[in-house]
C-alpha cells in the first residue's frame, strides 16, 4: 500500500533534503505546516507534491524568493516572473529576466546600451531626412 | 532585545527587522603562531512562536570550531563532537521533542551554520563557541583577522536577488548542500551588535593598530589587552589586528608535549634574486569596482618599477574573461612598461570573477617555476576546486586580497598550496604599498631542503623559507630539549623549554584546526567522498568540527513540550563596508535609461537610499588623528617607558585610536611610491646625464633610508636594492663623484644611520661630501 503520512525525518528522506531545509520553507511560506505537533506531527502527499514542485522550480532556476510569490494563489496561476523593462527607443522595449546574475546583467546591458545608441542614432538620421 | 527607545526598520518599507540575534562578542587570546577565540552569540526574541534562528559566518584562516557553551537562566549545556549525520539527528530530535537544540555545522568554503532551535519568547540565551585560529605572519609582527561578517561570493551558478528585504543567494545543493547563507543589508545599522575584548600574549609588542576598528588598548598583567572603543559597532567588517614586534626573534610555544616554532627568515639567511618570471593577474569583477580598482593598477605599476632587466614579466586582466596585456612575457624596458600603463588605464571593473581561468592564464605565461601576483578581492565560493587547479600549476601564487570582509583563508590556502604568500587589506589601507610589499618577497627561496632533528613532526614543516615569512614547525617532544633544523648552507637550534601552562593544549589544536584546513581545502566534490574519512580521523584525533565532524547540544529543561515546528529566522547581516548591494544584488546600470520591473513590484530605491530609521545611539567620537610614532610613544608612556611630567598626566589610563586609513600610511608614502614607479629599467632615476642621475638616485635613496626602507626591510627594499645595483653599476661618472656613489653605497648596504638623518631636501655633491665625510 502507498505511503499516506510521513514524519518530518522521512519526509526530508524521501525528498534528498534535510529537516531544517523544509522548516525553513515552512517559515517562509513555501509549504504549509504540518498535521499535528511534535511527534505526531505528519506531512501528506501534498507536502511531497509542493516539495516536489519547488525542486523542480529550482532546478529550472527560480529562487526562493519567487516560489514565494506563488504561494498562496490558486494552483491555475503560473509561477510569476520578474523582469527589467528597458524602454530603448520610442515602441522598442527590452525585457530582461531580473534574477540573473550581476556579472551576467553588466554583459547584457552592455549590448542594450549599444542597441539603444544604434536605434537613436537611426531615428536621429530619419529625422534628418525627413522621414 | 533590550528596550532603546529607537526600532529598527527595514530601510524601504515600514516593517520592523525582527533581529533574534542581538549580540556577537569575541573574546579570547592572539598567539604567536595563532589564536584562541571565544565568541559568544546572545539570542532573544519577542515573536509569539517558537524560533529556530540560524547565524552564518565564516572561518577565518586555518580556523576550526572546537565546542560551544549553550548558556540561559538555570541551565548551562556543552556541545558533544559527533559525525555529521550523527549531529543532525541528535539536533532533529531534540527539536522534535520541544528541547533547546544547537547544532553548529561547517559547508564548503569555511562557511558555518550556527543553528539554535525552539528558543522560546523571551528567553535569553547565549551560545559561545570556542574557535581555533591562523594567524597572518611577516617577520616583522603578525596581523589578525575576525570575520564579523560575511562575503557575497561569485559561482558560475549561484543565484542572487533582492527581495526588499534584503539580497539573497541560494548556492546549487549539489555542492553546498543545505547551508543557510544570510541575507544581505544594504547597512548593516540596526543589525545585531558586535564587539570584541582580546588579549594578546606574543612576546615584546612595540606597535598595535586596526585599520579596520577604532580600538582601545590597556596593559593588564603585563599583557596588551585590545578591545572596541566605542563599546559597539556593526556587523560590516572584519576586525582586523596588527601587531608588529621589533626584533621579534624566534618564538616558542611550548604546550603539553607539543610545541611550535616560529623562526624569521632573516635567521636563515637573504634571498638572491635571480631573473624572474612574473605574471600580474588583476581581478577586474564588478566587486572591485571604484577605489580597489585603481589601486590594484597602482600597486602593478609599482611592480614593474621594481623589475630587474632581466626579469620578464606579463599582465592579465580578468572577470569571467580573461584579457591579457601581451600573449607573452616582456621584458621590463620603458616602452613595455608604458604599454602596461596604458593597458592598465583601460581596465574597469566588471563581469564576475573567475579566478581559476585568471591565474591559470598567468600561469601558462610564465611557465613552470614563475611567479603569479594575484590582485584580488577574493569574493568566491567554490574555492576547493579553485585550489585544486592551481595545485595542477607548478607556479607560485602569490595572493593580495582587498576587502573589508574576509576571503582571508581561501587567499591564505591558494598561497600556501604553491608556496606562495598572502596578504590581505582592507580597502582603508593602501594596496599599492601592500603590493609592493608583497612583489619584493618574490624571490627564490631564503633556504630551501631543511631538516629537522629532535622531535617528531605530525606534519613535516615546510622545507623553503621565503623572505619575509617566518618558518612555521609544529613538533611534538616530550621533554624540554633541543631542535635542530638543518639545509645546505646552515644550522640553528632551537631550546624548547618547558611547557607553559597558559598555554595548555593550545598548540595541539592550532596544529589541529591547520591541518583540518588543509584536509578541507583538497576535498573538491570528486575528492569529497575519499576524503571524508581522514577527515573524520583528524576530528575525533584534535576534538575538533570539520565538515566532517559537527558539534551539537540538547538542552533539556522544565516545561518542554513537542509542539509545532519552530519557525525559521535567519540571522541577516550588512554587506561588507566599500562593496556595492548592487555589484551583487543590483541590476541598473549607470548608463542605460532606469527600467521599471513588471511582474514583481520594483523596490523603492529612493526610499532605500533614505537608509536608516534608527541611527546608532553611540556614535564614534571622533579621537584626535595621530601617527605610528605618536602610537608609539603613547604606548611606552603607558609602559612607563617614558616618564610623563606630572602637569602633563594623561586623564585616561586607556588608549583610544581611531581606524583611519591615514594612521597607516601618509603622504610620505606617496611621495614614496611616486619615485619607486618612477625607476628606469636600469634601476636608477631619470636624469640629463650619468652624473645627474646619480644625483637624483641617491636623493631618492636618502629619502627611502630615512623611511625605513634598506636592501633588506621595509615596503621598498626591491626598490632600494634597484637603486643600489644602479649605482654600482654606472659608468660615466668623474672619479670624485664616484668615490661619492661608492661611499653611499657602502653606507647603504652597512644601514648607516647618517643617511637616514641626510633626507632634508635635494642635496648636491658638495653637500653630499660633506655628510658622508668623502
Amino acid at each position: 500500500m502507498d505511503k499516506t503520512e510521513w514524519t518530518l525525518s522521512e519526509l526530508a528522506a524521501e525528498l534528498g533534503l534535510t529537516p531544517r531545509t523544509i522548516r525553513y520553507y515552512i517559515s517562509r511560506g513555501l509549504v504549509d505546516g504540518p498535521r499535528g505537533a511534535g511527534r505526531g506531527a505528519s506531512y501528506d502527499a501534498r507536502h511531497l507534491a509542493r516539495l516536489r514542485e519547488i525542486q523542480q522550480l529550482q532546478s529550472e532556476g527560480r529562487m526562493l524568493a519567487e516560489v514565494a510569490q506563488r504561494a498562496g494563489r490558486s494552483d491555475d496561476l503560473p509561477t510569476p516572473e520578474a523582469w527589467w523593462r528597458y524602454p530603448v527607443a520610442e515602441g522598442v522595449v527590452i525585457e530582461v529576466r531580473a534574477d540573473l546574475a550581476p556579472w551576467r546583467l553588466k554583459h547584457i546591458h552592455r549590448v542594450i546600451s549599444e542597441a539603444a545608441k544604434a536605434l537613436k542614432q537611426e531615428d536621429r538620421d530619419d529625422a534628418e531626412h525627413g522621414i | 532585545m533590550q528596550s532603546t527607545g529607537f526600532e529598527v526598520r527595514y530601510a524601504d518599507r515600514e516593517e520592523p527587522i525582527q533581529l533574534a540575534m542581538q549580540r556577537l562578542w569575541l573574546t579570547g587570546q592572539i598567539l604567536p603562531v595563532g589564536a584562541r577565540l571565544f565568541v559568544r552569540h546572545d539570542f532573544r526574541h519577542d515573536e509569539d512562536q517558537n524560533l529556530e534562528v540560524v547565524y552564518s559566518f565564516m572561518l577565518p584562516r586555518d580556523a576550526a570550531l572546537r565546542k560551544f557553551e549553550v548558556k540561559g537562566e538555570g541551565f548551562e549545556a556543552h556541545s558533544e563532537l559527533r559525525r555529521v549525520e550523527e549531529a543532525v539527528r541528535e539536533y532533529e530530535e531534540g527539536l522534535e521533542a520541544g528541547h533547546l537544540a544547537t547544532l553548529a555545522r561547517s559547508y564548503r568554503d569555511g562557511v558555518v551554520n550556527l543553528s539554535l532551535g525552539n528558543l522560546r519568547k523571551g528567553q535569553d540565551i547565549s551560545v559561545t563557541l570556542e574557535v581555533l585560529a591562523g594567524v597572518e605572519l611577516t617577520d616583522s609582527g603578525l596581523r589578525f583577522r575576525f570575520p564579523f561578517t560575511i562575503a557575497p561570493g561569485y559561482h558560475a551558478q549561484a543565484r542572487m536577488i533582492d527581495t526588499g528585504a534584503g539580497g539573497e543567494i541560494e548556492l546549487p545543493a549539489s555542492e553546498f548542500g543545505d547551508v543557510i547563507l544570510p541575507t544581505f543589508q544594504r547597512s548593516a545599522e540596526g543589525l545585531h551588535d558586535v564587539g570584541f575584548d582580546l588579549g594578546l600574549r606574543v612576546g615584546e609588542v612595540s606597535e598595535i593598530s586596526s585599520p579596520s576598528h577604532a580600538v582601545r588598548m590597556r596593559k593588564e598583567d603585563g599583557a596588551w589587552r585590545v578591545s572596541l572603543s566605542p563599546a559597539v559597532d556593526v556587523p560590516n567588517r572584519d576586525l582586523v589586528l596588527d601587531v608588529r614586534q621589533e626584533n621579534a626573534g624566534v618564538q616558542i610555544l611550548s604546550g603539553e608535549k607539543r610545541f611550535v616554532l616560529a623562526v624569521p627568515s632573516t635567521q636563515f639567511g637573504k634571498s638572491e634574486n635571480g631573473p624572474r618570471k612574473v605574471a600580474f593577474v588583476v581581478d577586474r569583477s564588478g566587486s572591485m569596482q571604484g577605489a580597489p580598482m585603481a589601486q590594484a593598477k597602482r600597486a602593478v605599476e609599482a611592480c614593474l618599477a621594481a623589475l630587474a632587466p632581466e626579469d620578464q614579466f606579463g599582465i592579465i586582466a580578468f572577470d569571467d574573461r580573461v584579457e591579457p596585456f601581451e600573449h607573452r612575457l616582456c621584458k621590463p624596458t620603458a616602452a613595455t612598461r608604458l604599454h602596461s600603463a596604458e593597458f592598465l588605464s583601460h581596465i574597469n571593473a566588471r563581469g564576475g570573477t573567475e579566478l581559476a581561468a585568471g591565474f591559470a592564464a598567468g600561469a601558462k605565461l610564465v611557465g613552470e617555476g614563475g611567479f603569479v601576483l594575484v590582485v584580488t578581492d577574493g569574493q568566491v565560493m567554490g574555492t576547493e576546486e579553485i585550489l585544486a587547479q592551481a595545485r595542477a600549476h607548478n607556479v607560485r601564487i602569490f595572493c593580495l586580497g582587498i576587502g573589508s570582509a574576509s576571503q582571508d583563508r581561501f587567499l591564505a590556502l591558494l598561497a600556501e598550496a604553491t608556496g606562495g604568500v598572502s596578504r590581505f587589506v582592507t580597502p582603508k589601507e593602501r594596496v599599492d604599498l601592500a603590493a609592493v610589499d608583497l612583489f619584493a618577497s618574490i624571490a627564490p627561496p631564503v633556504a630551501a631542503g631543511i631538516e629537522l632533528t629532535g622531535a617528531d613532526f605530525a606534519v613535516l614543516p615546510p622545507a623553503t623559507v621565503h623572505a619575509g615569512v617566518p618558518w612555521v614547525a609544529f613538533g611534538e617532544r616530550a621533554d624540554p630539549g633541543e631542535v635542530t633544523a638543518s639545509w645546505p648552507g646552515g644550522r640553528l637550534t632551537f631550546n624548547i623549554p618547558a611547557p607553559d601552562p597558559a598555554v595548555a593544549d593550545a598548540v595541539r589544536l592550532l596544529e589541529g584546526s591547520r591541518r583540518i584546513t588543509d584536509l578541507e581545502s583538497r576535498m573538491t566534490s570528486a575528492a569529497e567522498k575519499s576524503l571524508e574519512p581522514q577527515l573524520v580521523a583528524l576530528s575525533e584525533e584534535y576534538g575538533l568540527a570539520s565538515r566532517a565532524c559537527s558539534l551539537v547540544a540538547v538542552v533539556k529543561q522544565a516545561g518542554d513540550e513537542a509542539g509545532a515546528p519552530p519557525l525559521t529566522r535567519v540571522v541577516p547581516v550588512g554587506m561588507p563596508e566599500g562593496t556595492e548591494f548592487d555589484s551583487y544584488f543590483g541590476a541598473v546600470g549607470g548608463a542605460l535609461p532606469s527600467p521599471p520591473m513588471v511582474s514583481a513590484p520594483a523596490p523603492d530605491r529612493a526610499a532605500r537610499a533614505g537608509g536608516i530609521v534608527r541611527r546608532r545611539a553611540m556614535e564614534p567620537t571622533s579621537p584626535p588623528r595621530a601617527t605610528r610614532s605618536l602610537m608609539r610613544k603613547a604606548m611606552d608612556f603607558m609602559e612607563g617607558v617614558i616618564a610623563p611630567a606630572p602637569a602633563q598626566a594623561p586623564p585616561a589610563e586607556d588608549i583610544v585610536m581611531e581606524a583611519e586609513a591615514s594612521l597607516v600610511y601618509g603622504d610620505e608614502e606617496d611621495r614614496l611610491l611616486t619615485l619607486a614607479s618612477s625607476l628606469e629599467p636600469d634601476g636608477g632615476l631619470p636624469g640629463t646625464s650619468p652624473e645627474d642621475r646619480a644625483l637624483k638616485t641617491i636623493n631618492a635613496l636618502l629619502l627611502f633610508c630615512s623611511e625605513g626602507h634598506t636592501p633588506t626591510q621595509g615596503v621598498f627594499r626591491a626598490h632600494v636594492k634597484r637603486m643600489v645595483g644602479f649605482l654600482e653599476n654606472l659608468d660615466g661618472l668623474s672619479k670624485d663623484r664616484g668615490v661619492i656613489v661608492g661611499r653611499v653605497v657602502e653606507m647603504v648596504r652597512a644601514g648607516d644611520a647618517k643617511l637616514a638623518a641626510g633626507s632634508g631636501g635635494a642635496l648636491g655633491w658638495d653637500e653630499l661630501e660633506r655628510m658622508i665625510g668623502a
